[in-house]
């Protein structure tokens, strides 16, 4: 079962590592955003998904590590060298909110943690070394688009993988005791906050290089562009829409919102439908689905195979 | 001491507002155990149709307040009907697929709203917009004045509704003990419906008042949801009387902060939502909760 969807993951990674060679850049640019949704998803999902701790407050991190590289690289350090840096702030960051943040429960961490985003929000638009409203512009000629592709599409890959590490590991196992039963987990001895803290660095270093990444790549940073409002939903919508606490749902759905994003901006009309739209899946989602389109999934092939059962119970064996 | 007439005077009145829209939440948190996030998208909701009932029919914004509570309720049932009631509720606390659903529904009024009345931002201005008294020999505005007095109009209302009728006697019985309640034969599904038009009433009510004080886009209403659930927060989820009390310390400490300290006022919101994380953080029970901890505490020695 784990073979099938690894393996498509693999062929995947090497069609996006080839693709410069046959790609045009329009296309290229489509799938550096489908690689930073597939980054902010999967970092989201490591303490959103599998230990249940549903943040919208990530949009502070991104902007954290975006920060972070452009202030430096204004002084003349070389964009790229400043990536460890932000992602150690924000992992810094995010134990600094964590440890009051995870004495909160469900939904109480959950508006804590729109407080801060908003907090981050209005602070970064209102002290001056970050240029307040108007943002900074990168430094001129630090730009090279098949660089930013690699690296954004390389970090990508490292971050399903790192999913897919996390979920098999002891760290993964106690994440999901956290989730499934907090209080039965402290009786057995896992330490929650520790490793809700572990798990919410880990994810604030991820989302700040890509934060960092984001602004090598766009040249200009402003509150209004790493904290914007569309940004900052999606990181929760992609793991949602695609199956939360799964290593494949994150991708998934970071297919489903770039496709989205592509096709709606072909369509004058629609341009401004995206509120609608993410608004009426997160609905329909929660209703219908809350385990996304990999729970979607997986009960199409628990019918199939019930179906198949009823026929013949032999081929249920097989399977 | 002028400074601490001001500030009491303006905190009152801004308590008021404030405990508003915090009511709203409050009622369906206490029934449903919801955290509605479509507060926001619902408060601004109730200041764009009151805007529209003053801008097409010029009908004064507070008396517009007499139309945008009905039609809210009709609204906040539908509502209910819709999304509301497939939310089965779980025992002790708010689910996440809740919180989830209504950020939904926040973002589909949201997008409504551009189409509506497009992104451009938009204000109320009437012949007493700009106008002042001197209150105390405090300067206040005239609609921040008649908010107060709305406000203190739609509370009474609610707190009449919730201790003589029916429903309201209802309404207060799930809130303390759901199993007792449908034990007695509480129509547990009419009375959610009646809560969430209530709340639904209370944020359009809300979100009329703050249109005749500040200037409105499909955006509007975040930081008043934040400030809303900081006032719940922290007077203590469930107690009625805790909301207006919660309501007036977040604005002591707003007003207060605002004279006494040179904090910008564009690092006011960053204020509020800190508090609210600290309160979130220190008070999990609430201000009540932290009163009987003392009163323990004191019975103790």
């Amino acid at each position: 079962m784990k073979a099938l969807p690894a393996s498509f993951g693999a062929v995947a990674a090497a069609a996006a590592l080839a693709a410069p060679f046959v790609l045009e850049r329009g296309t290229l640019n489509d799938l550096w955003s489908l690689a930073l949704g597939v980054i902010l998803a999967s970092a989201w999902n490591l303490l959103g998904g599998f230990a249940g701790q549903v943040s919208l407050g990530y949009s502070a991190f991104l902007g954290i590590g975006a920060y972070t590289t452009a202030l430096l690289s204004l002084r003349g350090v070389h964009p790229f060298l400043t990536l460890p840096l932000g992602a150690l702030l924000a992992a810094l960051f995010s134990i600094v909110i964590g440890l009051p943040a995870f004495r909160l429960r469900g939904p109480y961490f959950t508006i804590a943690t729109i407080g801060v985003g908003e907090a981050v929000r209005v602070s970064a638009a209102s002290v001056s070394f970050t240029g307040g409203s108007g943002g900074l512009r990168m430094p001129a000629g630090s730009f090279d688009f098949q660089l930013n592709y690699y690296s954004m599409v390389v970090l990508a890959i490292l971050s399903v993988v790192l999913a897919a590490a996390v979920r098999s590991s002891a760290f993964g196992h106690a994440l999901a005791a956290i989730r499934q039963d907090i209080d039965g987990a402290e009786a057995l001895g896992v330490h929650s906050t520790r490793f809700k803290l572990a798990a919410h660095a880990l994810s604030a270093a991820v989302v700040a290089l890509a934060g960092s990444l984001y602004a090598i790549n766009f040249q200009y940073i402003a509150p209004g562009s790493v904290f914007d409002f569309r940004l900052s939903l999606s990181i929760v919508l992609m793991p949602i829409v695609g199956g939360v606490g799964t290593v494949a749902g994150p991708v998934l759905g970071a297919l489903v919102f770039s496709t989205l994003q592509i096709k709606l901006l072909a369509v004058p009309a629609l341009r401004d439908a995206y509120l609608l739209l993410y608004g009426g899946l997160l609905i329909l989602v929660m209703l219908y689905e809350p385990k996304g389109l990999v729970g979607l999934w997986r009960r199409l092939v628990a019918r199939a195979r019930s179906a198949g059962s009823v026929r013949g119970p032999e081929v249920s064996d097989a399977g | 001491m002028p400074e601490l007439v001001s500030v009491a005077v303006n905190s009152l009145l801004a308590a008021g507002l404030y405990a508003t829209m915090a009511y709203g939440l409050a009622v369906i948190y206490g029934v449903m155990r919801i955290i509605n996030l479509a507060h926001a998208g619902l408060m601004m909701l109730g200041a764009y149709v009151t805007f529209t009932l003053f801008d097409r029919f010029g009908l004064d914004p507070f008396v517009g307040l007499a139309l945008t509570g009905p039609l809210f309720f009709l609204l906040g049932v539908a509502l209910h009907r819709l999304v509301g009631r497939r939310l089965a509720r779980s025992g002790a606390g708010p689910s996440m697929e809740s919180l989830l659903l209504t950020f939904g529904v926040w973002l589909v009024l949201q997008n409504l709203a551009y189409y509506v009345w497009s992104g451009d931002t938009q204000s109320i201005l009437t012949g007493y917009t700009l106008k002042s008294v001197a209150i105390l020999g405090v300067r206040v505005g005239v609609p921040s004045l008649l908010v107060f007095g709305a406000s203190a109009v739609s509370l009474v209302f609610l707190n009449v509704l919730l201790r003589t009728t029916y429903l309201g006697k209802a309404i207060r019985a799930v809130t303390q003990n759901r199993d007792a309640a449908l034990l007695s034969g509480v129509d547990a599904d009419r009375i959610s419906a009646t809560a969430f038009g209530l709340g639904t009433a209370f944020a359009g009510l809300a979100g009329g008042m703050l249109s005749t004080l500040y200037a409105f886009t499909p955006d509007f209403g975040r930081s008043f949801l934040l400030k809303a659930f900081c006032i719940i927060v922290l007077g203590g989820m469930e107690s009625v009387t805790g909301v207006a009390v919660g309501a007036l310390v977040l604005a002591i400490l707003e007003n207060g902060l605002a004279v006494y300290t040179s904090v910008p006022t564009s690092f006011q919101d960053a204020v509020s939502f800190t508090l609210l994380f600290l309160a979130l953080v220190a008070f999990p029970q609430g201000l009540p909760g932290l009163f009987s901890r003392f009163a323990r505490r004191g019975a103790l020695h």
